[in-house]
């Protein structure tokens, strides 16, 4: 049974296009008829579903009590990321956070931790990410002591055991060396690559920053930033809250807090890098990325555009990239576009397909129509609608368990955004209107400027990518891994 | 309220919880078509999960047609006479057309195929033009992905749809004020659905294919394996089907298929979330008590794979770096035999502290990445361990030494530790299990489905804790052999050796392009 096919890959998140656009059938008529009654529920807030507190050193809590199962989760973030870090010590965040976990602390030894955890079915992960360091601990309520002390252990006196350092390297090593093995791989690392440049979002991981890393690093690294003050925690599950901030303070309560400079994060610097960019590899499928740099997290629009998306490539289905690509002509499995907005700094617009190679020049063709008309028509009211609806109505998703509220709501704060973000999301998106998403499609789409990569057996391509722009091509050299 | 997820509220806040207090108390209803409804009540968030599990996979297709059950699960949302069209009327005989010129591509296909052929391509492709045509010509009466539309404008997350070898699983998560849009359209396409755009849609099969297997070096190789392993039985044959089956599969071939298998006795709904039993109870029979069982039962699968005769070793060549699967005949889904196997299998590869992790991994550092896997199947499957050498090491270092870590574990057995670890697994993985609405119908239905009873759940745990170390020994000594093995390595191609990897200097210079 691991051989398991889906209709669709997991896309964002429907809409009807031109000459559809007005059809109704039979069962619609139906379908309005069925009616809904009312669904009762609220966004969870801080102070009434979750409780905020935070502890005399500075720590963040978030909790949510929830007793229905037998299970306490953490999610913890830590003010860090490699985003802060030059080219040549790109690899020293992330290092740090995997051997924080895996490289032994002050009270246990690397196989001791492991083995104590395997055996209550509990787990203590870390790691260290771009713009986040992050922490987790799962386990039965019956074990939490446990769980706490060995979360604190690793956020607090990791002792980065030499062998577990040397064998993380070889891993990363071999990661290296496989990373040209999967095509799809390629085209999104060289896509970044080609639209952020040498900025960290960027950026690409190569042995030589890998290989010199030392013990003194990692816990220099771990020194700077791991401070209680720097840390937010979310609990949830089967406790009590009063008894749980306790517990807390009493596996935390005495970290010190202590200043934390974090440098300034290098600015993406917003400019587009027009082509085709072709890699040549041995393939009986094209794998395409086309797009450019999109918006910040903080932009206004951003409702608007998740909507305009919507109809144009990230509703699945109904949305128009994959009603052409996918459902009319059938060239692709997978096809949609997507303008991300959970980093920083500016996002991408891409818009991606798989498909036979001598199709191609075809979706890339249906690609620049439906950007085009994007910018060009108004949608229709039902494709509004359904954007729109598809928004309103899934909403109650996002908060569907307890430790998903208080992920969430932990993030928010990070992240920086206002406490009332989830109160106003809805009138946000209920604001947006058919002007705006053509508005919007103006103003942040750029058919003309696109960077579009493509990984194919160029000898199979039919027609002329010269078409798009003019083509480079990129030679992949094979990672240096000596 | 809380009748389900029984026992929670009274054992909760004691630190000693026992073990096994927690249990899933479900309700179920047959209805007289044969219908099998299970239901979990949970009122946590107002949303709930269905899973419609349809006992049909690509175990049940036969050479030619391959691929057929999981083309039928994409077709399932092209809508019905009523969904996604405006004139079903005027769509029939369009389809007719299309139907009379598939056939006569099927023809010119099979005859370009053969040695003697000696004509161009020029009428498969005025054909094909000419269904491409057709099928333009009906798309004005099509409302394009209806079915999927009205999900995802009313709320619907997780929509999807999914095949294996045993099962065919449609699901979506809903606000639970939808039920009523649920049972309509679910009814209607259970009912009456029609296969429009077929054959464009066979097109994106074949691109999925393309994407998951020819493409994709874990998905060949797997693939591979299992066509090796097996030469009788139809898991031998990939779910999405082989190339040729994609190419040449016709609508009507699909809708036999249908008719055999998709009828609401061989049918089971798992719903989970915020809703009363005799609700929805009442709402399933409104809408699919209508629909007529099946004439006849479903077809059985009569082939039983033959003993193996010895070790099969296979080369499978592709442009990455080498991986191996080892796959071992195994039993089918319950049984004490398949029981011990996946205790072996957690044993062998869950976790830091597992046998092949801890040996291969972190001491031997031979490989980056090493996994043991036994799934519970309705025929006997594959117990495969699958792994990534690391370089300069070799899948040849790695089989020895898997090998080694088996006959060690064979010998002196599990230690007592390693066999508690795995029952404290169970226990915590049980309880995960329900964290999530659409996780637990999953694992409703895949055990109605499959065994005839929900409940086998509950049970689970115990069964697997009669498992014991002379279990271990024994069923190791019995399936996990040479003579029982296929063997795959994933190598590049002849003459490519070395073309992307670090170590020129120990490869033949690379050869001609």
């Amino acid at each position: 049974m691991k051989r398991i096919l889906l209709i669709a890959v997991a896309l964002i998140a429907c809409a009807n296009y031109a000459a559809a656009q007005e059809k109704r059938s039979i069962a619609s008529q139906v379908i309005d008829t069925l009616g809904s009654p009312e669904l009762k529920w609220q966004v969870p807030e801080l102070g009434k579903e979750v409780t905020r507190h935070v502890l005399a050193n500075g720590m963040i809590l978030f909790l949510m009590e929830d007793h229905e199962l037998p299970l306490i989760n953490a999610d913890v973030l830590i003010r860090a990321g490699s985003i802060y870090d030059s080219l040549p010590n790109m690899a020293v965040a992330g290092m740090t956070g995997t051997v924080m976990r895996t490289g032994g602390t002050k009270s246990f030894t690397p196989d001791s931790l492991n083995t104590l955890l395997e055996f209550i079915a509990g787990s203590v992960e870390s790691q260290i990410g771009l713009e986040s360091g992050s922490a987790s601990m799962s386990v039965m309520s019956k074990d939490i002591d446990i769980g706490m002390k060995a979360l604190s252990e690793v956020l607090r006196y990791p002792v980065f055991d030499t062998a577990k350092i040397n064998l993380e390297k070889s891993q990363i090593r071999e990661s290296i060396r496989r990373r040209d093995d999967r095509p799809g791989g390629i085209a999104a690392r060289e896509f970044a690559h080609l639209v952020y440049g040498d900025h960290p979002y960027g950026r690409i991981l190569e042995w030589d920053y890998v290989k010199n890393i030392s013990r003194d690093d990692l816990v220099r690294y771990h020194r700077e930033y791991y401070h209680p003050n720097n840390v937010m925690m979310a609990l949830s599950g089967d406790f009590d809250t009063k008894g749980m901030i306790k517990r807390v303070e009493k596996f935390f309560g005495d970290w010190e807090k202590a200043e934390v400079n974090l440098p300034p994060a290098p600015e993406v610097e917003f400019k587009t890098n027009p082509g085709i960019f072709v890699i040549d590899k041995q393939l009986t499928q094209a794998n395409i990325i086309a797009g450019h740099l999109g918006i910040k997290r903080d932009n206004p629009d951003k409702y608007a555009i998740a909507l305009m998306n919507y109809t144009l490539g990230g509703g699945s289905f109904t949305s128009r990239l994959t009603s052409r690509v996918r459902s009319d002509e059938g060239l692709a499995y997978s096809v949609g576009s997507s303008f991300s907005t959970t980093s920083r700094d500016y996002g991408t617009f891409q818009a991606s397909a798989q498909t036979k190679t001598p199709s191609s020049h075809r979706v890339l063709e249906i690609f620049k129509e439906e950007i085009a008309r994007m910018q060009r028509e108004l949608a229709s009211e039902a494709e509004f609608e359904t954007a729109r609806d598809a928004y309103i109505n899934n909403f109650v998703f996002q908060f569907d368990s307890p430790d998903e509220i208080v992920s969430r709501l932990m993030s928010l704060e990070y992240d920086g955004y206002p406490s009332d973000y989830y109160q106003k999301y809805l009138d946000n998106i209920r604001a947006v209107t058919l002007e705006d998403m053509k508005r919007v499609a103006e103003k942040y789409l750029k058919p003309d400027q696109m960077t579009i990569m493509v990984v194919a057996d160029t000898s199979k391509i039919v027609g002329d990518l010269g078409d798009f722009g003019p083509v480079k091509h990129i030679k992949l050299e094979g990672p240096k891994v000596e | 309220m809380r009748k389900t997820i029984l026992a929670f509220l009274l054992v909760s806040l004691s630190a000693q919880a026992k073990q096994g207090e927690i249990r899933i108390d479900a309700k179920t209803h047959t209805f007289p078509n044969g219908l099998q409804l299970v239901v979990v009540e949970r009122k946590w968030s107002p949303t709930l999960s269905f899973v419609i599990r349809c006992k049909v996979g690509s175990a049940d297709e036969h050479p030619g047609i391959t691929g057929s059950a999981h083309l039928l699960e994409h077709m399932l949302f092209k809508g019905t006479s009523s969904i996604g069209t405006t004139d079903y009327e005027a769509e029939v005989p369009i389809m007719a057309k299309i139907d009379t010129l598939a056939h006569k591509l099927t023809r010119a296909i099979e005859k370009t195929r053969s040695p003697l052929y000696r004509g161009d391509m020029s009428e498969v492709d005025s054909l094909r033009a000419g269904i491409t045509r057709l099928q333009e010509e009906q798309r004005q009466y099509v409302v394009k992905d209806e079915l999927w539309e009205t999900y995802l404008k009313n709320g619907g997350t997780s929509l999807n749809a999914s095949t294996g070898n045993d099962g065919t699983q449609y699901f979506v998560s809903l606000p639970s004020n939808k039920t009523k849009l649920w049972a309509f359209m679910e009814s209607d396409r259970l009912a009456d659905p029609v296969f429009r755009e077929f054959y464009s849609e066979r097109d994106v099969v074949y691109e999925e294919r393309r994407l998951r297997t020819d493409n994709e070096p874990g998905g060949k190789l797997w693939e591979q394996l299992y066509a090796a392993a097996y030469i009788a039985h139809p898991y031998g044959w990939p779910v999405v089907g082989w190339a040729s089956d994609l190419e040449t599969v016709s609508r009507e071939e699909v809708e036999t298929f249908f008719h055999q298998y998709y009828a609401p006795n061989n049918v089971v709904i798992a719903v989970v979330g915020d809703v009363k039993f005799d609700d929805i109870e009442r709402l399933i029979a409104w809408y699919f008590n209508p629909i007529p069982p099946s004439p006849k039962p479903p077809p059985a699968v009569e082939t039983v794979e033959p003993e193996q005769q010895g070790e099969r070793r296979i080369m499978v060549e592709y442009d990455a770096q080498p991986q191996l699967a080892i796959g071992y005949h195994g039993p089918a889904g319950g049984g004490i035999d398949k029981e011990a196997l996946d205790v072996i299998a957690s044993l062998l590869s869950r976790g830091r502290t597992s046998r092949l992790y801890r040996s291969l991994v972190e001491q031997k550092q031979l490989a980056s990445y090493i996994d043991a896997s036994s799934d519970f199947t309705r025929f006997p499957d594959l117990f495969i361990i699958s792994a990534a050498p690391k370089a300069p090491h070799t899948n040849e270092e790695m089989e020895t030494a898997i090998y080694e870590e088996l006959e060690k574990l064979e010998i002196q057995g599990p230690t007592e530790w390693e066999l508690q670890r795995v029952g404290n697994q169970l226990e915590a993985d049980y309880a995960r299990g329900m964290r999530s609405n659409l996780g637990m119908a999953f694992r409703l239905s895949d055990m109605q489905a499959l065994v005839g009873d929900w409940n086998y759940i509950n049970t689970l745990k115990e069964k697997r804790e009669a498992v014991t170390a002379d279990d271990v020994k024994r069923v190791i000594a019995k399936y996990l052999v040479k003579n029982n093995s296929t063997v795959a390595y994933l190598v590049k191609p002849e003459g490519k050796a070395g073309a992307h990897t670090a170590l020129p200097q120990s490869l033949p210079e690379a050869g001609p392009k």
